[in-house]
């Protein structure tokens, strides 16, 4: 054991050495978190796939499921070559800020051990862009064709959402320095988006054959309703993740803040994830007594308290969740009524609850100051900014899928649906032990 | 062979060619084009396959 008398100096440098392990502790922290809510995130993928297999019938099961796996496997480069830059570059508007740093050869994007940041955040925010072409990709089974649908979740998955992100979900973004935007979950530049993308494309892909039968909706079962429950079941899980890559973990002394820089925790957001998802079942359940809602009632939740996750007393929402999964399932239907086929509800659960979302928070956040000088958040500025979000998400989706059809590259053709595109693009089978022939259940509904 | 570091001395970024930026940019330009030739390759196989169902 030394002996030596401690100096000023000595003292010093062990304090200095004791700081420089803390602060690489906290920075690691800071990487292991995003690092484990992304892997929870991938769960949502793996809940869309059985979501959207189970959702189809049998002779499209395979095509939904490879779909969703190409969604997840192009997004996540195409964000690496533009969405981040994307994310980086246009706070401000449509006109590009500096972001080198952002493009796919500057040094912070790839390894560098000198920053410990961009690399994890780029793999949440990367992860979220796959959600939005998970949204899409449930809509519009069974009749699109994949390489249509890749090109639409691209420009969904790594460009719109996260030009959207950009406006209203970066600390200089223009929707909170002009209008005090507040969407911590995401309900707007992530649902609301891809909800109102999906109707874009929708409206020129049109419906599956049989759906409506002299203007009347048609019910077209899921042929795997159990594994379609399990599959949500999973995306609630993988919420988690999302939601957790949603908060800001700043280590030291600040602790956790919400994307706008406010105070919060984990803990504030699991009260409202929670009532969120019971509230949304709930209400869904009281509205349909159906299965499939039922379960689609925790996305609706969850999305409908996600915006203002940090601010709300959990019983009110509870309330906003029970109330808001009652209100989809009438829009759902009255969707359907319009003539708009969306196999998995995607546009009510996803865009308009996430519009209606950011609206409430005005509603009931409203006067709730923003920190950094940005103004306070108002319903004004949440009323434009759902508005914004619908815009952003509508108008891609409607141009490209217009295109698209005018090319005639959107949908598959009618007899190849008729026999189902496992049948004819697959070259696999799903169930290559049952006798009973792929268009067997379209005939017996008189399709 | 391929790589910018000689040493770890003092490393920050340490990415393949990274000494050379024309090359990043020509490794993105391969990414990009992965993507393209995938969704091109995808549109061609369906071009075939629904050949006989127009």
């Amino acid at each position: 054991m030394s002996t030596e008398t401690p100096t000023l100096e000595s003292l010093q440098a062990a304090l200095d050495a004791q700081q420089a392990v803390f602060e690489m502790h906290q920075s690691m922290n800071v990487e292991v978190f995003y690092w484990w809510c992304t892997a929870i995130m991938i769960m949502i993928h793996a809940g869309f796939l059985a979501y959207e297999m189970g959702a189809s019938r049998s002779k499209n099961a395979l095509a939904a499921g490879v779909k969703n796996v190409l969604a997840l496997a192009v997004i996540i480069p195409t964000f690496y070559l533009f969405g981040w830059w994307i994310y980086n570059a246009f706070p401000g508007g449509l006109i590009p800020a500096e972001a080198s740093a952002a493009l796919p050869w500057s040094q912070s994007m790839g390894p560098d051990v000198q920053d410990m940041g961009t690399g994890i955040f780029w793999a949440a925010f990367a992860l979220f862009g796959a959600t939005t072409g998970s949204i899409l990709s449930g809509a519009v089974i069974e009749r699109i064709r994949v390489s249509a649908f890749l090109i639409l979740t691209v420009v969904l998955g790594s460009a719109v959402w996260i030009l959207a992100g950009a406006w209203g979900w970066h600390p200089d973004g223009w929707l909170l320095t002009e209008l005090g935007y507040h969407d911590v979950g995401a309900s707007g530049v992530v649902h609301a988006v891809a909800g109102f993308f999906t109707l874009g494309v929708l409206i020129n892909l049109g419906a599956r054959k049989g759906k409506f039968i002299n203007g009347i909706a048609q019910v077209i079962p899921p042929h795997n309703l159990p594994m379609t429950l399990i599959g949500l079941m999973m995306i609630i899980f993988g919420f988690f993740g999302f939601l957790g890559g949603c908060i800001i973990f700043n280590g030291g002394e600040t602790g956790w803040t919400t994307i706008y820089n406010n105070p919060t925790n984990l803990s504030a957001f699991a009260f409202n994830t929670l009532m969120g998802f019971a509230g949304g079942v709930i209400g869904c359940y009281i509205a349909s007594r159906d299965p499939f809602w039922t379960m689609s009632g925790g996305l609706c939740g969850i999305i409908s308290v996600a915006a203002g996750l940090d601010l709300y007393d959990p019983a009110l929402a509870f309330i906003i969740a029970t109330s808001m999964g009652f209100i989809a399932v009438k829009v759902a239907k009255a969707l359907e009524k319009a003539g708009i086929d969306d196999a998995v509800g995607a546009v009510t659960v996803h865009g308009f609850v996430g519009f209606v979302a950011v609206i409430l928070v005005g509603v009931f956040a409203g006067g709730t100051p923003n920190v950094g000088g940005n103004p306070e958040i108002s319903l004004y500025g949440q009323t434009v900014a759902a508005v914004v979000m619908a815009v952003v998400g509508f108008l891609p989706g409607y141009l490209i899928s217009y295109a698209l059809k005018k090319a005639n590259m959107l949908r598959v053709p009618d007899k190849a649906e008729d026999l189902g595109i496992d049948e004819v693009e697959i070259l696999a089978k799903p169930y290559p032990e049952t006798d009973v022939p792929a268009k067997t259940s379209l005939e017996t509904q008189g399709a | 062979m391929g790589t910018s570091i000689t040493s770890w001395e003092n490393v920050s970024a340490y990415f393949t060619f990274a000494d050379n930026p024309l090359a990043l940019v020509l490794f993105s330009i391969g990414a990009a084009a992965i993507v393209a030739g995938l969704i091109s390759s995808i549109k061609k196989h369906e071009d075939n396959a629904f050949e006989e169902y127009k």
